[in-house]
């Protein structure tokens, strides 16, 4: 075991003794979540390769850092906060923290948006019956490292019924350098609500912070959620995320994991399929270039009968980048009737690309239908040919059937300016002009 | 306009020999028909003209008007005018026809040192020539060529020459599987573009096309080389003989 975990107690030290500090304050619930999460980490350490489920993402940077705690962002920006859907109002966290002047949150019947911080001040019965109880920190030991040292964070609350029209954005934003920064997000979809969430993270100039956001989402039954996740630090930035999803019978979850950005970016999404009839999607666009490595693992659990989920990833791998992805589904045995789809697809654009991937399906069901598919490949001759004999440029014919490719999942998405200002932005991390 | 001597090509992997010594002058304003069996390698010759690297030209030269074509990459051919209709047009799924030619459309003005096309004025200019072509308007916004039927490839590929206004079309079959009014309307769009600047090189089967793009020269091509040239009544002579007739011509005349 100790061969398994990388030497970094030492650097780490600022923010165990923060960790400490945090876990002596707060109603009880919270300080006993948070030593527990605390012990739960440091058990867990920092993995070496020899972790399965880290074999593929180096966290020896990481664990070099000299961190310390993070501290509030400036409250000047030089960065123009994105607007995928154009909607004036937008929830902004900066180093985890509610910011409540660049927040403006929409006002619609039904929807309570809170800071963590004023959430807990008014004893909200939503935290205690939900907060640390979704995401499972024991497996997962930068989730655990979030749960001991989140700040503050963001409450999305939709009450029975309720319907939000508009896109509701969440941005986090990173801002300095050497700081764990532990954002933290619980949404609550109460039956037969139905909303857009977009949540994007983002740094202020060349962070070189390690971000470690864990994202809680229940949706209860007939409730309707979609849920888009923008990943687009700077390349500078490392960025680990813990995504875990609960869903209740007969509720529908659309998401949609898009990473662009950070030095190393992983994100473990699990979704947790709790009732019958219940619609997932858990889809994903990943291009990485340069020395990035960006690495998604998806579990899945059909828990129930007769549910349906389907996953496509498309990911795109250039210059010296790393793409991992790890699709596990797991149909348990009471989970009759089950139909799961899985595809992966990479686009390997330079010869130095390297691109892992592993489906792991495990069906304990005997009436199931269970597919899954991987390709890589690369792009296609003719095509290029194609387009290359009417007058687009090699790079632009290349970044053209590129882009078409990563599209197949954003037009996915159903509201059309997040759809296109996606698709623009894909455009200019490929390095081309709309 | 178009010089071609003494053009040697293999398939750059397999190293097999499929032209075997073609020489072919296209003058400004001319319509060139090539004819000849399957396989004889007229494809190949309209696709090492486009500058597909998949042939290796390992003797000869190509120019137009003046210039090494072979020393330019594909998309620089087609700046300088050159356009191939494709035998087999490529679909490619997720990407729109409009926005396609228009990428097309301004990579050329700005090789050519002219600002982009305004959008408006590009709409109004596709819209008038797809109904040149008789093409369903919805054809603009569908992915290039996907699901189309093959007798919309091919008019899709007519429908982006006269967009493109080269200065050397190179028609790779075009006239293959279109009905009797699809082949008029092709022919229709090829001639709309006929023009003194403005040069042709047709490959087809049947002496048909050539009824409606009649042809300065027809020249017959096997084994590689060009066999036989004349006018156009040696397309009728083809069309009545066969290749057969060819054969023995060929063996009497040595
Ligand atoms: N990419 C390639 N790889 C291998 N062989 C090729 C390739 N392209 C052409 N050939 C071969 O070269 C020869 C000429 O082919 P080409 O397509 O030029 O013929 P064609 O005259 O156009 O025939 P058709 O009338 O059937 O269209 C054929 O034997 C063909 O198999
Ligand atoms: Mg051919």
């Amino acid at each position: 075991m100790s061969s398994a975990v990388l030497t970094y107690e030492a650097r780490y030290e600022d923010v165990y003794r923060h960790a400490q500090s945090l876990a002596a304050g707060g109603p009880d619930w919270l300080r006993s979540l948070r030593s527990a999460a605390l012990a739960q980490h440091q058990t867990l350490g920092i993995p070496t390769p020899k972790n399965e489920e880290w074999k593929y993402t180096p966290l020896r940077t990481v664990a070099e850092m000299d961190v310390r705690p993070a501290e509030p962002g400036s409250a000047l920006f030089d960065v123009t906060l994105p607007s995928w859907s154009g909607s004036k109002s937008r929830i902004v966290l900066v180093n985890g923290r509610f910011d409540r002047n660049l927040s403006e949150v929409p006002a619609v019947p039904g929807l309570q948006v809170s800071s963590i911080v004023n959430a807990l001040i008014e004893s909200d019965g939503l935290l205690t019956l939900h907060l640390g109880k979704i995401a499972s920190t024991e497996d997962h030991t930068f989730a655990a490292l979030n749960t001991a040292l989140f700040e503050d964070g963001v409450v999305v609350h939709l009450s029975k019924g309720a319907e939000v029209p508009e896109v509701l954005e969440i941005v986090h934003v990173t801002e300095g350098d050497a700081m764990i920064v532990a954002p933290r997000v619980l949404i609550v979809a109460e039956e037969n609500s139905r909303v857009q969430i977009v949540e994007t993270y983002v740094t202020n100039g060349n962070a070189t912070s390690v971000t470690i956001p864990v994202t809680e989402v229940v949706v209860h039954p007939y409730a309707n959620v979609e849920h888009v996740r923008v990943q687009d630090e700077a390349v500078t930035n490392h960025h680990i995320a813990l995504w875990q999803v609960h869903q209740h019978r007969d509720s529908e979850y659309r998401s949609y994991n898009v990473a662009f950005g950070a030095s190393l970016g992983r994100t473990d999404q699990n979704i947790y399929l709790d009732g019958e009839h219940i619609v997932t999607r858990l889809d994903g666009v990943v291009v990485a270039n340069g020395d990035q490595l960006l690495d998604n693992h998806t579990k899945l659990d059909h828990a129930k009968p007769n549910c349906n989920s389907f996953e496509i990833y498309k990911q795109i791998v250039d210059d010296r980048a790393t793409v991992v992805f790890n699709g596990k589904i797991f149909v348990h045995q009471d989970a009759q009737k089950t139909d799961a789809k899985q595809t992966n697809q990479a686009l390997l654009l330079s010869p130095t690309a390297t691109i892992d991937s592993k489906p792991q399906l495990e069906i304990f069901a005997d009436d199931v239908k269970c597919t899954h598919g991987a390709t890589v490949g690369q792009l296609e001759e003719l095509p290029l040919f194609y387009m290359k004999q009417r007058g687009v440029p090699h790079e632009q014919a290349q970044a053209i059937l590129v882009y078409a490719f990563a599209a197949e999942v954003l037009e996915l998405i159903s509201n059309d300016e997040v759809k296109h200002n996606l698709e623009a932005r894909l455009f200019t991390k490929l390095g081309i002009e709309d | 306009m178009l010089e071609i001597r003494n053009l040697h090509a293999q398939v750059a992997e397999a190293g097999k020999e499929i032209l075997r010594g073609i020489d072919l002058t296209v003058n400004p304003g001319e319509v060139h028909a090539i004819m000849g069996p399957n396989g004889s390698g007229k494809s190949t010759l309209a696709n090492i003209i486009a500058g597909r690297d998949v042939y290796e030209v390992t003797d000869g030269s190509i120019t137009l008007n003046g210039e090494d074509l072979l020393e330019m990459e594909p998309e620089d051919r087609a700046h300088k005018g050159v356009f191939m209709a494709f035998q087999y047009p490529v679909e490619i799924p997720g990407v729109s026809n409009t926005y396609f030619l228009r990428a097309a459309v301004n990579a050329k003005r700005k090789a050519n040192g002219q600002d982009e096309i305004p959008t408006q004025e590009f709409m109004k200019f596709i819209r008038s020539k797809i109904e040149l072509l008789h093409l369903p308007q919805d054809l603009l916004t569908r992915s290039v060529n996907e699901g189309f039927s093959g007798g919309e490839k091919k008019r899709n590929e007519i429908f982006q020459m006269a967009v493109l206004e080269p200065v050397l079309g190179v028609l790779d079959e075009t006239d293959s599987g279109l009905d009797i009014d699809a082949l008029k309307t092709v022919a229709e769009g090829v001639n709309a573009l006929r023009s003194p600047e403005r040069s042709f090189v047709v490959v087809t089967h049947y002496q048909r096309l050539l009824n409606y793009i009649v042809p300065d020269f027809v020249h017959i091509l096997k084994d590689g080389k060009i066999v036989r040239s004349g006018g156009k009544e040696l397309a009728l002579e083809l069309e009545e003989k066969g290749y057969g007739w060819l054969e023995e011509n060929l063996a009497g005349a040595k």
